[in-house]
């Protein structure tokens, strides 16, 4: 059995050897309808990274400052157009006008300097009308460095809007400090005054108490010195008050004496009176005296030390710096394309192209390849001869499956390489994971070759029947282009499509560039589609053989 | 033991089509029987059945002692059948094929290599053995297709006229090897419907027509048990006078209608008597043959029809 399906599987790879102009159909085809595909479908995805397919993109800059500088860095460095400076708006129109290019852009004189100074200026985008792709793209691809450039002007602002918040937030921060310390500083001061005026306080009641012991101490002696002095004034009075009544006694013994002319007898002159207050203070007591002159609480009490009131710190009220406020400037509201997957955002129109149209000759391959070859066997007559020999049927269609299989391997691999080579294709992060889908879309395809062989009634009908079932499967499972350009319906219908699986696969490793366990599912997907193919083909295929029989 | 071919009461219909209805023969080892019949008489049904690729309605079939169909896989690498087409790759070389069909009949791959080797020398293909064969002239074609039927030595060949269409010498070639076959013990069978080929290649014939044996046996057997005498045809510048043979004895005119005069002979010995006899009758003898009853007239004689019947059924062919 397995001698037998090696050697059905060397004579049909020698068959296929042999087929010089099948296998440059494989090979030589499927590279040119890529190219020309890829570079005629160049703008719709984007453009493939080497500039091949790049629109001219005519610049002027009449401007001259760093706008217009920006520009053309900018699009110097943008491998999805081919930017040629020019040197006024005419000559970018003329050029327009000449069909020469789609598009042509113009930085207007004064740009920058308008755009400087806070005012509005505009970019220029002369178009083509009819070139409505080139257009479009080009006018995204002004959109986005307008906004480019929008957005690191306000940027800038914002930066130094940022530099004079930092500056006034450290100069507040400084006031604020210096406030603190100011009111420290009083805080300092008031509890120092406060302790002077206790200290002094203190000093005055010290005082006053040495004040008034030294004043009793005077006094006492002032009240000794009052008594001493009094004693003869009291001697005095005393002897005055004795002195007068002596001299009533006598001026009455004189009057009585002078009988009837005591009337006769002038009156004696008038002792000066002793003044009431003298007399007092001759009688009074001394110490009383003293006391009176001199009280002993008498002493002047020191006034009371009134040192002005502590005069409240100053509340030092400073108003509370505001914070410097946020940016004023409206933030600029980016787009932030971040592909989910971390692939670049900008898609190698032939990353789609390559596997796509790869898959469709693949197709073409291995489903006419099977069908064709199994009809070539029929009417040569070789495929009744070897059922007479030992090798099963089965082994014989396996044989001519594996080998279309393996050519089918070898021609995506070699398409692959020219991508990658020719085209900058990605090959994702995992290479080897191309082989999955690959693998997939080979089995599902030669299987699918032997139900179309089994189901066609002749040579003549495997042709459109064939073409019509691959390109049927090519365009719905987004071979030719995006599937999601495709309606609802119709991708929702993809999904009973080997090619819809294929593609999902390459474009999960190639443009997502997920790793090989994202495309496992497809793959299975692919391997079940086989499988269901190979089953039905190799009923139908048996049954046609055997019907005649 | 049973023979390497063994077909009794064989029966296939194709629908309400019968194309065999009881046939029986066999092939013994060594032997070369040949299996005539016009198209449609059930030739390529019976080698179908015996080849393994049809299945029939009724009978019992056997090759190399494997009944069918059950026994068919094990039937099968005893077999070589060598198709009336020339069923080989057309853009492989000669070896390519020679050895691919060595192969697909389990030899191994250095007894592939020898066996096609050899069946190139024996076909006379060995100088051409890289051509592609569709470079290879029409009798090439036909000898290496022989080859592929036969190289792994098969112990029961089956042949479908396998020189339709071959120049003289390629034909010759073919002999020789389907004798050689025979020699080291094959039983081959070979249909045609080329009564020369039988009755240069085939010890005994099976004569079909419309899926039934109409007769078997040697050639020379066949030709007599259908009462075919020789013929003496006789083309003349004038016409012979009527009773011109009433003097020689064992010969009767045999179609007068025919635009030649044909004698039936018992004996091919009296034709220098019947040529004397037109001679002197005035006949200007421009042309005399003497020809011999063939199996094709005994097929004829047999079944009324003759052994190229283009108006055959088609069902069977």
């Amino acid at each position: 059995m397995l001698a037998g399906l090696a050697a059905a599987l060397g004579k049909d790879l020698r068959l296929l050897a042999r087929d010089r102009v099948g296998l440059v159909f494989l090979t030589v085809a499927p590279i040119v309808v890529i190219s020309v595909a890829g570079l005629s479908l160049a703008t719709l995805y984007g453009a493939e990274p080497r500039g091949g397919t790049a629109p001219v993109l005519p610049v002027a800059d009449e401007d001259g400052g760093w706008v217009g500088r920006a520009v053309r860095e900018r699009l110097a460095d943008e491998p999805s157009v081919r930017a040629r400076p020019v040197a006024t708006a005419e000559a970018a129109r003329a050029l327009v006008q000449a069909k020469r290019a789609a598009a042509a852009l113009v930085v207007p004189a004064g740009a920058s300097e308008a755009v400087g100074g806070g005012r509005a200026a505009a970019l220029v985008l002369l178009t083509d009308p009819v070139k409505t792709v080139d257009v479009a793209y080009v006018r995204a691809l002004a959109q986005e460095l307008r906004h480019g450039l929008e957005a690191a002007a306000v940027e800038r602002a914002r930066h130094e809007l940022d530099a004079a918040r930092a500056q006034a937030a450290d100069a507040r921060a400084r006031f604020v400090h210096a406030a603190d310390d100011l009111h420290r500083a009083l805080d300092d001061l008031g509890a120092r005054l406060e302790a002077m005026r206790a200290d002094a306080e203190r000093r005055r009641a010290a005082a006053e108490r040495e004040l008034r012991a030294a004043l009793a101490e005077r006094q006492a002696a002032a009240r000794a010195r009052l008594a001493a002095a009094l004693a003869p004034l009291r001697a005095f009075l005393a002897e005055l008050a004795a002195k007068r009544q002596a001299f009533a006694e006598w001026l009455a013994a004189v009057r009585e004496r002078a009988g009837h002319f005591a009337d006769r007898v002038p009156p004696p002159p008038e002792p000066p009176r002793v003044p009431p207050a003298l007399e007092e203070l001759a009688s009074a007591d001394p110490d009383a005296v003293a006391a009176r002159l001199v009280a002993p609480d008498g002493a002047p009490a020191l006034p009371p030390l009134a040192p002005p009131a502590l005069p409240a710190a100053p509340s030092l009220d400073l108003p509370a710096l505001p914070e410097p406020p946020a940016g004023r400037l409206p933030g600029p509201l980016a787009l932030e394309e971040t592909s989910v997957t971390g692939a670049p955002r900008r898609l190698n129109t032939f990353d789609q192209n390559v596997p796509g149209f790869g898959v469709t000759f693949l197709l073409l391959g291995v489903l006419l390849g099977v069908s064709l070859g199994l009809l070539d066997e029929d009417e040569w007559g070789t495929l009744e001869r070897v059922r007479t020999t030992p090798i099963p049927l089965t082994a014989v269609l396996v044989a001519k499956l594996a080998a279309r299989a393996a050519v089918g391997l070898v021609q995506m691999a070699l398409l692959f390489v020219v991508g990658r080579l020719a085209f900058g294709v990605s090959l994702g992060p995992e290479p080897w994971a191309l082989f999955l889908p690959t693998a997939g879309i080979v089995f599902a395809g030669t299987a699918f070759g032997l139900v179309v062989a089994a189901a066609a009634p002749g040579r003549e009908a495997v042709l459109p029947l064939g073409s019509i079932a691959i390109m049927t499967m090519a365009a719905v499972g987004g071979c030719w282009w995006p599937i999601d350009l495709e309606p609802d319906w119709m991708r929702r219908a993809a999904l009973a499509l080997p090619t819809t699986w294929a593609m999902e696969a390459y474009n999960d490793l190639m443009i997502r560039r997920q790793p090989a366990g994202a495309v496992l599912g497809a793959t299975a997907v692919l391997l079940a589609h086989g499988a269901v193919y190979l089953a039905v083909g190799l009923l139908l295929f048996r049954r046609r053989v055997l019907r005649g029989s | 033991m049973a023979p390497p071919i063994l077909v009794e009461a064989l029966r296939k219909s194709y629908g309400a089509q019968l194309a065999l209805g009881g046939v029986s023969f066999e092939v013994a080892a060594g032997e070369i029987v040949g299996l005539l019949g016009p198209n449609g008489a059930g030739k390529s049904t019976t080698l179908g059945v015996l080849a393994t690729l049809l299945r029939f309605d009724a009978g019992r079939v056997a090759v190399a002692g494997h009944a069918l169909p059950a026994g068919a896989a094990r039937a099968r690498r005893a077999l070589g059948l060598v198709p009336q087409q020339v069923a080989v790759y057309p853009t492989l070389g000669a070896r390519e094929n020679l050895r691919f069909f060595a192969r697909a009949f389990g030899l191994g791959r250095a007894e592939a290599a020898r066996s096609a080797a050899a069946a190139l020398d024996l076909v006379g293909l060995a100088t051409r053995a890289h051509e592609p064969v569709a470079w290879l002239s029409g009798g090439m074609r036909r000898r290496l297709n022989l080859a592929c039927g036969i190289l792994h030595r098969p112990a029961v060949v089956l042949l479908d006229e396998p020189v339709v269409g071959v120049d003289p010498q390629s034909r010759e070639r073919i002999f020789e090897a389907i004798e050689t076959l025979a020699q080291g013990g094959a039983a081959v069978l070979y249909s045609t419907h080329q009564m020369e080929e039988a009755e240069r290649l085939c010890a005994r014939v099976v004569l079909l027509d419309r899926g039934r044996v109409v007769a078997a046996g040697t050639p020379a057997a066949l030709v007599a048990g259908a009462g075919l005498r020789p013929i003496l045809r006789l083309r003349t510048g004038r016409p012979l006078p009527p009773g011109w043979l009433a003097g020689v004895a064992g010969a009767t005119l045999a179609d007068p209608s025919a635009p030649e005069t044909t004698i039936a002979v018992t004996d091919t010995a009296t034709a220098p008597a019947i040529l004397a006899a037109a001679l002197r009758a005035g006949g200007d003898v421009l042309e005399m043959a003497l020809v011999r009853p063939s199996l094709a007239d005994a097929f004829f004689a047999l079944t009324g029809r003759a052994l190229r019947d283009e108006d055959a059924p088609a069902a069977s062919a």
